[in-house]
């Protein structure tokens, strides 16, 4: 089959404050061949956003190089089109103006891009709504409409940025069974759609092949392929171990058994992990049938958590020693067995104990605040040292998360208002 | 699916015209003649020649009067917009120079706009020479600056906030610049626009009356350009009641018209713009924007221009080029930070030179000193720039200025240092209106600045004044703020009230305040009341509303599950104010007060001197210093009262509002 898409040693790296780089996609080859669906899945922080607009020529990649039909990518190609995770759709214009923007660009005459955004309206099941504003519509019809806008142009390639992520359930489902019926019965002209998603069954639903990206830096980790024929049922066999495997692919760490507890420092990215959620998912596993030990496919299809929202916690968990996630399940510790059946107070020594143990940065604050004689610190001093690691957007979300965690272990505490933290006993920079 | 029937729209007989049109057809040529007469009047010839202009206290002239006001406030609005496009676009994209641009757009917004009357008047007189338009254009400049600031800022502020994936999607699209900034960024940047340009024009009232009588050098008297403020101006020169009634009424009728006519249409069409997803609760009407879009005719107008701009449209379309991308290959290179260095040293040398070329014009030989010796000020002695007092200064062969000046280094000259000072001499000196020293000798024997230039120690006393300014302004806006906050509130906790208050507020806010700054100067004077103490309230007498409509529509919006649950827990009284009310619209608070304290330190010029026939009250401070060099040409002392204003404000802006404002969006933003 002929290719349509290639990257060749494809890299992404922005620079920290401090002029380090700070590496979001290391050494990408990939290739998008006519005639397939393509899904990009990987956790937070893997950089499937950022490989997908590098792919799109919205962003230049920092090293290597991205070939359309041959010829390099520089820029937004014609014939390429993009569908959002929220729509894009401009709001002070009309589904039916919104539609024909992609064909002003290529300077088709007003009657034609009338006749053809109709047709384009008509075939994704927009008709009757063709003066409305998109403020109008609901979810579901605003996607319709980013759909539209995008096919019109007749593209080659579809890029999707998470598209059904912020609709519903079900209209999600109608909307994806309806892109397959016009991919499927060839209703529309594209060849090749490369989907970013974070729902592990969207891709085995959509996909041809699964692309399956590492985090920190984002690597390509994995290829599976779904050799089903659309429309795919989730009961089928194969679609079930799909699912196992891309669990298992994504909860094995490549080459280190243990999580390299040693290995962490200061400059660690925490796990975008709310206490409560965690608290709640161990409970869980624990009173569960499996008396902690659990399959991960299971456990974020009956808690609806996406690839997103459960591994930073599965991350949280096993970074503080509380689970071990391997080969797609999640097994509680002796510790976490306890964690989960424990008080509250008690649960917050066990936290406040592992945090001091295995979370650097949190044991880092708490140290400093001892040091100092009024038990104080502004928090820009821990963002001048995490931006040593990473840019000041990242560090300042890391800083939020172990604020977090360090409050509700009860190690230390934070004024919101002067940017301070001080010492659990410290007298509050407010009074 | 294809339709089986034609839509009701298409089967309705098309005549050209609605019955709307019957009323929308006649307001168009209405308005054109208008506006023809306007523009006839505006461009006569004026020359050395020309009789000064003046205007008659006669209220059959008021319509045409106002309507020349209007051109003018037109003229200005559609200037400012221009700017506004231009200026913000170029500080928003081009690579750096928004760190010149930006810092100069806060510094000019800063500046004491009616400062700018006596800067620019010779420039346009010399630039329109022969024709009236020079002096039309500098009233329309003073306007103009009184309303273009905020409307740039908010134009190059949406500019920088366009949603991060709208970007992408044009990107994605491959739209054109051309197309981006029609599709997207004006768009995105139309409901703040036009709210802004809204306080423009509520704030551009105030100084229409301030800026239709200029002074011309060279001409004895000033000159009276037709217009409702001239027709004040002369009023309150004359002492004239009636005539102030009358141009009461008839501004309170232009206020009222521009809004139904312009801006109610305009902002209830800038609604589509908004980028709330969801329909809004409370959308703004008019009832002339639903008469346009009714009306056949205005929509056959509106669609003329379509081919010339499908064409503009399709001229800049990429075809099938490649679209540009959002972001470069690498983040940094030497070669940028080599420029960015390069840029940083222009910059730096450029502001020097600028520093450089200001305080000599300020201070002249020696930046203020000779010989090692602080020059000291050398005084106009004609502090009225009356014409009489000139006369007899002419008299005794000490020549004054273009503008009526006499220098007290002329004075010392004369008198050959003091020493000899004859009869007619001393008697002028003793003059209540002339400010010569008490000891002549003494002030010549000191080494006296050149004329019109500025001296050392004249800094230190304007800043002085700079300081009671500032002192007044905080002291009004706070009092402004405990006065409206409880009103608002009470206003905005009751809709039906709301309803009415609200476009009351809001008129307040453009109805021009120093229409009722005669009445004052009467009271004051009768009751005997210390003008430095109570001239104060003049400043927030046009700016207050702000603070009211803001906290109005703060507890409009409070949202009712936090009045349940205050009502639930008992909160009642002071608990209520503290913990419910007052954090709830502090946000507010903070940003009327910051449009009312701007609007207060501007209006510092015209309310710390005011007079009302022959009675004239001065406070000290800043605005009465510029007010009392604004006459005649520019002059190093108007540029210092500006210099320092302008510093002054932007200091003040730091360090007391910024704060506040912060505060405000990180603690108290209700969502």
């Amino acid at each position: 089959m002929q290719s349509i898409l290639s990257a060749t040693h494809l890299t992404k790296s922005f620079s920290t404050p401090e002029g380090r780089p700070f590496t979001v996609l290391d050494d990408i080859d990939l290739e998008l061949k006519e005639g397939e669906i393509v899904a990009l899945l990987g956790r937070s922080g893997s950089g499937k956003s950022t490989l997908l607009r590098c792919l799109s020529g919205l962003v230049r990649p920092s090293w290597g190089e991205v070939r359309y039909r041959g010829q390099r990518v520089k820029g937004p190609m014609p014939g390429m089109a993009m569908v959002f995770q929220n729509f894009a759709l401009f709001p002070w214009l009309t589904v039916q103006q919104n539609v024909e923007l992609g064909l002003e660009a290529m300077g088709v005459p007003a009657p034609q891009r009338r006749r053809r955004a109709l047709e384009v309206i008509d075939l994704i099941g927009l008709d009757g709504f063709e003066k409305a504003f998109p403020k109008e519509l609901s979810g579901g019809m605003r996607q319709r409409v980013g759909f539209a806008r995008a096919l019109v142009t007749n593209p080659d390639i579809l890029f999707m940025d998470e598209p059904f992520s912020a609709l519903d359930v079900l209209t999600a489902e109608s909307l994806r069974d309806e892109l397959l019926e016009l991919w499927s019965e060839r209703r529309i002209p594209t060849r090749s759609i490369l989907l970013v998603t974070h729902n592990i069954e969207e891709a085995v639903l959509l996909a041809d092949r699964i692309l399956v990206l590492s985090a920190n830096p984002g690597r390509l980790m994995a290829e599976v392929t779904v050799p089903l024929p659309y429309p795919r049922k989730r009961e089928h066999p194969v679609f079930v171990e799909r699912v196992e495997q891309v669990y298992r692919i994504l909860t094995t760490r490549p080459g280190l058994e243990q999580p390299p507890a040693e290995a962490i420092g200061i400059g660690h990215r925490l796990p975008r992990a709310p206490i409560g959620a965690l608290e709640g998912l161990l409970e869980r596993v624990a009173e569960g049938p499996g008396f902690g030990r659990e399959d991960l496919s299971k456990l974020a299809g009956e808690m609806q958590l996406e690839v997103d929202e459960l591994f930073p916690l599965l991350d949280a968990a096993e970074l503080l020693g509380l689970a071990v996630v391997q080969e797609g399940d999640i097994r509680l510790s002796p510790l976490g067995q306890r964690f989960a059946a424990a008080s509250s107070n008690t649960r917050k020594k066990i936290f406040a104990e592992r945090m001091l143990l295995s979370v650097p940065l949190v044991g880092h604050i708490h140290r400093v605040l001892q040091t100092r004689p009024n038990g104080r610190a502004p928090e820009e001093r821990f963002v001048r040292e995490l931006e040593d690691y990473m840019p000041t957007e990242e560090a300042l979300a890391v800083l939020a998360i172990a604020i977090d965690w360090g409050r509700y272990a009860e190690l230390f505490e934070y004024d919101y208002n002067a940017g301070v933290l001080y010492g659990e006993g410290a007298p509050s920079p407010g009074t | 699916m294809r339709r089986l029937f034609p839509s009701p729209d298409s089967l309705r007989p098309r005549a050209p015209f609605s019955r709307w049109d019957l009323v929308v057809i006649p307001g168009i040529l209405v308005l054109l003649s208008l506006l023809t007469v306007a523009l006839e009047g505006a461009t006569q010839p004026f020359g050395p020649r020309s009789p000064d202009l003046t205007v008659s206290l006669e209220p059959v002239y008021l319509p045409y009067y106002s309507l020349r006001s209007l051109l003018r406030m037109l003229l200005a609005i559609l200037l400012s917009l221009s700017f506004t496009f231009v200026y913000g676009s170029i500080a928003a994209k081009v690579p750096r120079s928004e760190r010149v641009l930006i810092a100069l757009l806060d510094f000019l917004q800063s500046l004491p706009i009616l400062g700018f009357l006596t800067a620019s008047t010779a420039i346009f007189v010399g630039l329109f020479r022969g024709s009236l338009f020079g002096l039309e254009a500098a009233s329309i400049f003073a306007i103009f600056t009184s309303q273009v600031w905020n409307m740039t800022f908010s134009f190059y502020s949406a500019l920088k906030t366009v949603p991060k994936e709208l970007v992408e999607a044009a990107a994605m699209l491959r739209l054109s610049p051309w197309q981006r900034l029609w599709k997207l960024e004006v768009p995105y940047a139309m409901p703040g626009l036009v709210w802004n340009a809204m306080m423009s024009v509520s704030g551009g009232w105030f100084f229409v009356v301030a800026s239709e009588v200029i002074s011309v050098a060279g001409r004895e008297r000033e000159q009276y350009l037709p217009g409702v403020g001239s027709y004040i101006a002369l009023a309150i020169q004359q002492a004239d009641v009636r005539a102030m009634i009358w141009a009461g009424i008839s501004l309170f009728l232009l206020v009222l018209l521009y809004d139904q006519l312009f801006f109610r249409p305009v902002v209830a069409w800038a609604e589509k713009f908004r980028l709330e997803q969801s329909g809004a609760a409370n959308t703004a009407r008019s009832w002339v924007l639903t008469l346009l879009q009714r009306a056949r005719l205005t929509q056959r107008i509106a669609r003329l221009p379509a081919a010339l701009w499908e064409w503009l449209w399709l001229c800049s379309a990429r075809f099938s080029r490649v679209g540009s991308a959002l972001e470069g290959r690498l983040t940094r290179r030497r070669r940028e930070r080599l420029a960015d260095l390069g840029f940083n040293l222009g910059l730096a040398v450029a502001s020097l030179s600028l520093l450089g070329v200001l305080l000599s014009y300020l201070f002249g030989p020696g930046l203020g000193f000779q010989g090692g010796r602080m020059l000291q000020p050398n005084p106009n002695l004609n502090r009225n720039f009356s014409p009489e007092l000139a006369r007899r200064f002419a008299s005794l062969g000490i020549a004054p200025g273009a503008d009526r000046t006499v220098w007290l280094s002329q004075l010392c000259a004369a008198s050959q240092g003091g020493q000899v000072v004859r009869e007619e001499m001393r008697t002028l000196l003793h003059e209540p209106e002339v400010g010569a020293p008490a000891n002549l000798v003494e002030a010549c024997s000191r080494p006296l600045a050149p004329t019109g230039k500025v001296a050392w120690p004249e800094v230190w006393e304007v800043l002085k004044y700079g300081l009671c300014t500032m002192l007044r302004v905080s002291a009004m806006v706070l009092l402004a703020a405990c006065l409206w906050t409880p009103i608002g509130v009470y206003v905005g906790l009751r809709p039906t009230v709301a309803q009415w208050a609200q476009p009351l507020a809001q008129f307040g806010a453009a109805f021009p305040a120093n229409l009722l700054f005669p009445l004052f100067v009467v009271a004051l004077a009768n009751l005997r009341l210390n003008p430095e103490f109570w001239l104060s309230p003049l400043m927030v007498l046009g700016t207050q509303w702000y603070l009211l409509f803001n906290v109005v529509a703060a507890a409009m919006t409070l949202p009712n599950d936090l009045k349940e649950a205050a009502r639930m827990h008992g909160l009642s009284g002071w608990a209520w104010w503290r913990r419910l009310v007052l954090p709830a619209t502090f946000p507010a608070l903070v940003t009327g007060g910051i449009t009312a304290a701007g609007g207060s330190w501007n209006a510092s010029i015209v309310a710390e001197r005011v007079s009302w026939g022959s009675t004239t009250l001065v406070a000290t401070g800043l605005g009465a210093y510029i007010a009392h060099w604004s006459t005649g040409a520019f002059n190093p002392h108007v540029g210092l009262g500006m210099l320092v204003m302008g510093l002054l404000v932007l200091a003040y802006n730091r360090l007391l509002w910024q704060p506040l404002y912060r505060l405000a969006e990180e603690r108290y933003r209700l969502d």
